[in-house]
């Protein structure tokens, strides 16, 4: 098993009502396995918002497999002005 | 040796200047932009590196140098006199001295600002801080987009607007309050919103491009402009409490496409979501700084990485993309 933590920005905050969030995940998990659980616990509220991925404050383009201590951040674009 | 009123100018922090002239005449006719070291006797005080003698018109020190065989001294040609002419002729740089201080500004710096031209997308809650700021800066050209009209709603963090301005062109308010903080900085201003058809005209003739729009749209718009063109993009963002800056597309670092390459437009807009005047305040102000290194040269910039602030946390994240 392996301990990540997830940071979350703007409207994920928004949708789980945290800054941050542990998770305890079995080995080989990778970061869409992360993406799945954070859609799920916003109860619709990120059906419709694009994310990005960074591990470790390292952009993903591709699905990554995660280690233990990973820091996984969820990233949606916003608005302006 | 003889030195220039220019090649003094160009080259004043390498220089010691000794004033050789007696205390009215310095009193009469002040060194204005130079920092000297007075030698009223005859005696040239002993000073190490390279020094230039002046006196009122150039004439005294040159005399002085050939007589006594100074190789390592030069004459100010046409002393006091020529100085005062060609420093009339010259930008008043005092204005920008905290910031000309700084090694990394210094006056060559300076004049890169004064010959930039900065191209501000929206003139909302980002556009009016950006502005602002670039323009005190001293940055010499702005030209300002934006179609809409002064709101009520817009006051709270669209500071270069009052309430008498609702209903007005945002351009137009905002080019008259401008021009007050620095009426030597070029403003044009269009007042029509940024689209396919007047977006590679509007942007061509930037050095940069600030991106402030309030829309995704826009924001993608200006992308493929600032990809086409190879014109540097600063992007704000906006959520609530949070803001997002990154500087895009420059010589083929990431630009908003590959920042959210799949992406919704629909997101919610600060009309939407709510935003504290003070956000814009604060990401509008970081834009107009990494613009402001960007046409400085100052590597250490935002370029390849995207920075979130938390206005409630204080804390910064920075995304290498």
């Amino acid at each position: 098993m392996i301990n990540i933590k997830v940071k979350c920005f703007s409207q994920v905050k928004y949708a789980l009502g945290a800054n941050e969030i542990n998770l305890h995940l079995e080995n080989g998990s990778t970061t869409l396995d992360v993406e799945k659980i954070i859609r799920e616990k916003s109860n619709g509220k990120l059906d419709s918002v694009s994310l990005r991925i960074a591990v470790n404050q390292q952009y993903q383009a591709e699905e990554t497999e995660l280690k233990d201590g990973d820091e996984v951040a969820f990233i949606p674009p916003v608005q302006g002005g | 040796m003889i030195i220039t009123p220019k090649e003094l100018n160009d080259q004043l922090d390498d220089f010691t200047v000794i004033d050789i002239r007696p205390k009215d005449q310095r009193d009469e006719f002040p060194l204005p932009g130079i920092y000297s070291v007075v030698s009223e006797n005859g005696a040239l005080p002993k000073i190490d590196g390279q020094k230039v003698l002046v006196c009122q018109f150039g004439i005294v020190t040159e005399g002085i140098i050939i007589e006594n065989e100074l190789n390592d001294t030069f004459s100010l040609l046409g002393g006091v006199q020529a100085w005062h002419e060609f420093y009339r002729g010259q930008k008043d740089f005092s204005r920008w001295s905290r910031q000309t201080v700084l090694p990394e500004i210094g006056i060559e710096g300076q004049k890169k600002l004064l010959n930039a031209k900065v191209t501000i997308v929206g003139m909302g809650g980002l556009g009016c801080p950006v502005a602002q700021s670039l323009l005190t800066a001293g940055v010499g050209y702005l030209h300002l987009i934006d179609g809409d009209t002064v709101s009520l709603s817009n006051l709270h963090r669209q500071p270069l607007y009052c309430p008498d301005d609702v209903d007005e062109k945002k351009v137009d308010v905002a080019e008259k309050a401008l021009s007050k903080l620095n009426p030597e900085t070029t403003i044009q201003t269009s007042g029509t919103s940024l689209d396919e058809q007047n977006a590679e005209a509007f942007l061509a003739e930037a050095d940069v491009i600030i991106d402030a729009t309030d829309n995704i749209k826009t924001r993608q718009l200006i992308d493929q402009l600032s990809k086409q063109l190879n014109i540097p993009m600063v992007y704000g963002g906006l959520f609530q409490f949070e803001g997002q800056v990154s500087i895009l597309n420059v010589n083929g670092s990431p630009g908003y496409s590959e920042l959210f390459p799949e992406i919704h437009t629909d997101v919610e807009t600060c009309e939407d979501a709510g935003v504290l005047g003070m956000l814009p305040e604060i990401i509008g102000n970081i834009q107009a700084l990494e613009a402001v290194k960007l046409i400085v040269g100052i590597e250490t910039n935002l370029i390849g990485k995207l920075l979130i602030y938390d206005g409630k946390t204080h804390t910064t994240e920075i995304i290498q993309l």
